[in-house]
């Protein structure tokens, strides 16, 4: 990570070359949280990361560490605009896990972005941390500050809406 | 199904909005030009015969290229002053450091033309404790280069 040495010292072509490499990544990350705010969240998210890049003590820590404010910014961009999400739906029926399309299922890639309008930002960015970055309940609950029992119940909701959407 | 997920997508005037807001000492001015896209790019990256016609401090440009892609562009300022600047120049992306500068292009198509950002800095320590006075100067620089392109672009006219 002699790249992100470089830009913590100032490098203008390692800044740049980063960004590069980090745009992508925010990208994909913020998108499915922010949907039409996404690529305000996404500039938002890299702002902040380059303005503080020289407080990244380890940069193996990265990607993680740009992870957590990408999703800080999406949320927070989405919540800006909120409008239309079913945050207020009651928890979803024990055993609903078990109808939810498996990754990769095609089904699924055909309304993903009309599934994802329906929910909360919060449960979006639940969704994405799971489904495309692959973390756990207990890592999602501590780049959202929530309780773990928070993070499974918005996983399931979530879950219960792209079981919905494909069964219709 | 990662494919089918929504991106948010970061177009070249974003990249230059994130690299102005987060290095100290670079100002940043930003314009839409009502010419197509082709037309101004082939402006702004025709850096020998147009950025002495853009930025008023360089009399002579030579480019040549570099070491990982890159260009390596060297500049003669009316006083003799002389600087080496690494290049990284790409369809509607270009950005350039010296030792004691860097500089940026961006450009993308808008509904009424294109959209172009220009950015100038200054790499001096201490540099972060004089930004209002960076922007101060450099805003009205990058907006007069804007100005600039836009009227070499419109002269280029259609190919």
């Amino acid at each position: 990570m002699a790249l992100v040495r470089a830009a913590q010292h100032g490098d203008a072509m390692a800044l740049a070359d980063l960004l590069e490499l980090l745009a992508p990544y925010v990208s994909r990350l913020c998108g499915p949280i922010a949907l039409q705010d996404g690529p305000d969240a996404a500039q938002e998210a890299l702002i902040i990361v380059f303005r503080d890049i020289r407080q990244l003590r380890e940069p193996r820590a990265l990607y993680g560490w740009v992870r957590t404010i990408a999703v800080r910014e999406a949320v927070r961009a989405a919540r800006r605009a909120r409008t239309g999400s079913i945050g207020g739906l009651p928890p979803a029926a024990a055993g609903m896990l078990d109808q939810v399309p498996e990754p990769g299922d095609p089904l699924l890639a055909v309304d993903v972005r009309d599934v994802l309008a329906r929910l909360s930002p919060e449960h979006r960015a639940v969704l994405t941390l799971r489904e495309l970055e692959g973390l756990d309940e207990k890592a999602v609950s501590e780049m959202l500050a929530v309780r773990e029992g928070t993070v499974k119940s918005r996983l399931h909701r979530a879950r219960r809406s792209f079981a919905k959407a494909w069964q219709q | 199904m990662t494919g089918a997920w929504p991106e948010a997508q970061l177009d070249p005037i974003r990249r230059m909005r994130i690299l102005a807001a987060s290095i100290p000492g670079a100002a940043m001015a930003e314009t839409v030009i009502a010419q197509p896209f082709e037309r101004v790019w082939a402006v702004a990256s025709d850096l020998e015969g147009e950025l002495p016609h853009l930025i008023r401090d360089f009399r002579t440009v030579r480019v040549s290229p570099g070491e990982k892609g890159r260009l390596v562009l060297h500049a003669r300022g009316y006083l003799g002053q002389r600087a080496r600047f690494d290049v990284v120049l790409r369809p509607g992306w270009c950005w350039m450091q010296s030792r004691f500068l860097l500089g940026g292009m961006a450009a993308a198509p808008h509904p009424d033309g294109t959209t172009v950002a220009l950015l100038g800095g200054l790499r001096q320590p201490g540099i972060r404790a004089m930004q209002p006075l960076v922007n101060a100067a450099g805003r009205p620089l990058a907006a007069g280069a804007l100005r600039r392109l836009a009227d070499r672009a419109r002269l280029r006219g259609p190919e």
